[in-house]
């Protein structure tokens, strides 16, 4: 699968860090786009690729921290790598517990942004690959039949066939019939597969006898 | 008939005598007033006195023998020969004027006194004489020479005693008119005495020769009180211009005294207000020194509350100058160093660091302590220096700051630093008055507007005002609403406004609480 290039964002009201900014991070080859304010940067087109956020903390209107909390609110879920003139701990502390990648008082080294900034995107990567292997989980599971989708609630928590026939009220062989097809449809190879895809699909499990 | 070689008897016109008596006595009391008049005056003014003087004391004294003359009648007519009486009139005069001119000298010696006493004695004795010899009659004038010789001694001691009496009496306030007019009846005496001595010293001949009449006059008796009148007129003038001289002389002095001490009183008092000035100067001079130290002291406290703001305002390009200097190390660290992109980092380094370093000399221009550095000012300028400095201080309290400032504004004149400190002091109160509200936008707004002959500035907030009572008091010092506040801020900012001929004040009944103030301007434009 052919991955679409990084992009890194960046929100200061200074246009001359902006600027210094852009340099540096263009400077290792990645993309950057510039935002004076958090209202820009949401009326901003953020392309389907890899991205983090560099974000100063004290911006006019709203500050990083709310900023932070209104993306997660609206579901956008980029990393952010804090700057700012002076942090104080309990600020770092919420930035921090509220999901930020890294918290860089200005004047910052050059190679901590740019770690910094590598480990956000990686991050991002990994929730890009994690989301996309769960899309192609709940296709498969949305291709199962509603007797197959009650029937892999009820393997998966641990219930035998004969249990699973007596509970739907059908022949043994019917639920074994199900329950291939449903392991065919999901692509497991074995029924620990299985139950980690419903794991990560948060599959209501059928209820035990 | 009378026969030749006889000697003439003579009788006196004793009211004749009585006449000459009264001339003498009035030119010796004309002498005295003259004297003082002479002593008193100077210049060409002195000449005048002295000439006129002398010319009317002369005439006197010789009126006063001619007269006495004249008195004298003999059995056979007499004339007179006039070329002569003219010589005696001189030789009156003549010693007149020394005698004035002696005793109005600063000083009189003994010396000086004798020798002016012989001059002037001889000169009236020698007036008399030539009187005689003016005489055109048919006898022969024999002297005796003791008593003429008597009469010579008495004219010189007369004249010593006039000179002394004179020079005494010449200061005209140290001599009252009684003790003046007792003065010329003993002198008036002594000249009688001295005339009718040198006229015992003489006795007529009968004599066969007649007189050699040519240039000769005879006077009639009508002709004697003709001459006493006239120059009792003249003498009486004299003493009538001396009193009128000396009552003018005595005004001017008066006059001149009282200029004198009024000026004397106008200096003192001069002089007292020259000090309570320098006094009131000085005090004035203390209070403004005063006002400048504790200005200074309330701007470096207010500079202490924006010390987080001054720390990012100077961070900022520090920050820029810090990843562009990293960068351009990068670049040139690589193998193939973008150049351009090197070059424009650093310009931007360059334009950091300058703008970093405006930042530092802001602030140590509101620190720095002097005296107020009164300049015309274009206020939007200061206005804006001033929301750079509280920028950060208003973005991190989420406070939106807008200025609405009129163009073409007159300059004002004022100290730029107090001025920023006013500023300061309004929007930092305003920001601290917004930072607590939650149900509304943290506003403030800068106004400038022209108002007649001044400009108006206007601080507004959208906060929740102050009480209607603490408006009263909000100036007062030590008043404040501020848990860490010392209450100086508005105090101040009204001193330094008053002190540029303003007025701040704050508007009651707006929503927020507005403060205004007013600078007088001077009519230029702002450039």
């Amino acid at each position: 699968m052919n991955e679409p290039a990084p992009i890194v964002f960046v929100v200061d009201d200074d246009p001359s860090i902006r600027r210094a900014i852009k340099r540096l991070i263009g400077s290792v080859g990645l993309q950057v786009e510039l935002f004076g304010s958090a209202q820009e940067f949401l009326l901003g087109k953020r392309p389907d690729a890899p991205s983090c956020l560099v974000l100063d903390i004290r911006l006019p209107g709203i500050s990083g921290l709310d900023f932070q909390h209104q993306l997660a609110e609206a579901n956008i879920h980029i990393p952010i790598i804090f700057i700012t003139a002076h942090g104080d701990i309990p600020m770092t502390v919420r930035a921090m517990k509220a999901g930020a990648v890294e918290f860089l008082t200005k004047p910052f080294r050059d190679q901590d942004l740019l770690d910094a900034i590598q480990l956000a995107l990686e991050r991002d990567r990994a929730r890009r690959q994690r989301e996309a292997g769960i899309v192609v989980l709940r296709e498969r599971f949305e291709s199962l039949s509603p007797r197959e989708r009650e029937v892999v609630g009820m393997v998966v928590s641990g219930m035998l066939n004969k249990q699973i026939a007596a509970q739907i009220g059908t022949a043994e062989n019917t639920v074994k019939v199900h329950r291939s097809r449903a392991m065919e449809k999901m692509q497991a190879n074995s029924l620990a597969d299985l139950i980690k895809m419903t794991e990560r699909l948060q599959v209501p499990r059928g209820n035990s006898p | 008939m009378i026969s030749t070689n006889a000697e003439l008897t003579g009788s006196y016109d004793y009211l004749q005598v009585a006449l000459s008596g009264l001339i003498a006595v009035s030119a010796s009391y004309a002498a005295l007033d003259l004297g003082g008049r002479v002593t008193a005056t100077s210049g060409w003014l002195r000449l005048v006195w002295l000439t006129g003087g002398a010319a009317v004391m002369g005439f006197g004294i010789w009126s006063m023998h001619f007269v006495g003359m004249l008195a004298f009648s003999l059995p056979v007519p007499v004339s007179y020969n006039w070329p002569t009486v003219l010589v005696a009139l001189l030789s009156a005069i003549l010693s007149s004027a020394f005698a004035l001119y002696v005793v109005s000298r600063h000083k009189m010696g003994l010396v000086r006194a004798f020798t002016g006493s012989v001059i002037m004695g001889t000169g009236i004795a020698a007036s008399h004489y030539i009187g005689i010899n003016a005489m055109r009659l048919a006898a022969v004038c024999r002297f005796d020479l003791r008593i003429l010789t008597l009469s010579v001694v008495l004219a010189i001691v007369f004249s010593l005693a006039a000179l002394v009496l004179a020079f005494d009496q010449r200061e005209e306030t140290r001599t009252t008119p009684s003790r003046k007019i007792l003065s010329a009846i003993v002198l008036g005496a002594a000249i009688s005495a001295m005339h009718y001595t040198g006229m015992a010293s003489a006795s007529f001949i009968a004599s066969a020769v007649a007189p050699d009449v040519s240039h000769a006059v005879s006077i009639s008796s009508l002709g004697t009180i003709g001459i006493a009148i006239v120059t009792l007129t003249v003498l009486g003038l004299a003493i009538l211009t001396c009193k009128a001289a000396r009552r003018f002389a005595a005004q001017a002095e008066e006059l001149e005294r009282r200029v004198i001490e009024r000026t004397r009183q106008l200096t003192t008092i001069n002089e007292e207000l020259r000090k309570e000035i320098v006094d009131r100067q000085r005090a004035e001079d203390a209070l403004q020194e005063a006002q400048a130290g504790l200005a200074h002291a309330t701007r470096v406290l207010a500079m202490g509350e924006l010390v987080t703001s001054i720390a990012h305002e100077v961070n900022q390009p520090l920050t820029a100058i810090v990843t562009n200097g990293n960068f351009a190390l990068r670049q040139l660290a690589s193998r193939t160093p973008n150049l351009q992109e090197v070059r424009e980092a650093i310009a931007e380094i360059v334009n950091d660091g300058t703008r970093a370093s405006e930042v530092i000399s802001r602030i140590r221009a509101l620190l720095k302590k002097g005296a107020p550095d009164r300049v015309e000012l274009d206020i939007n300028e200061v206005i804006k220096e001033v929301t750079k400095l509280v920028r950060y201080e208003a973005t991190r309290s989420h406070v939106s700051v807008r200025l609405d400032l009129a163009a073409d504004l007159p300059r004002v004149l004022g100290d730029r630093v107090q001025l920023q400190q006013v500023l300061i002091n309004l929007i930092i109160n305003s920001i601290e008055a917004v930072r607590i509200l939650t149900d509304r936008p943290r506003e403030l707004l800068i106004k400038s507007a022209k108002n007649a002959d001044a400009v108006l500035i206007q601080v507004w907030d959208s906060g929740n005002g102050f009480d209607p009572e603490q408006a009263d008091r909000i100036f007062e010092p030590f008043f404040t609403t501020k848990p860490q506040g010392i209450g100086m801020g508005l105090s101040i900012s009204r001193s330094i406004i008053e002190s540029d001929g303003g007025r701040l004040w704050t508007v009651p009944g707006t929503s927020g609480t507005l403060f205004q103030f007013i600078l007088p301007t001077n009519g230029n434009t702002a450039a």
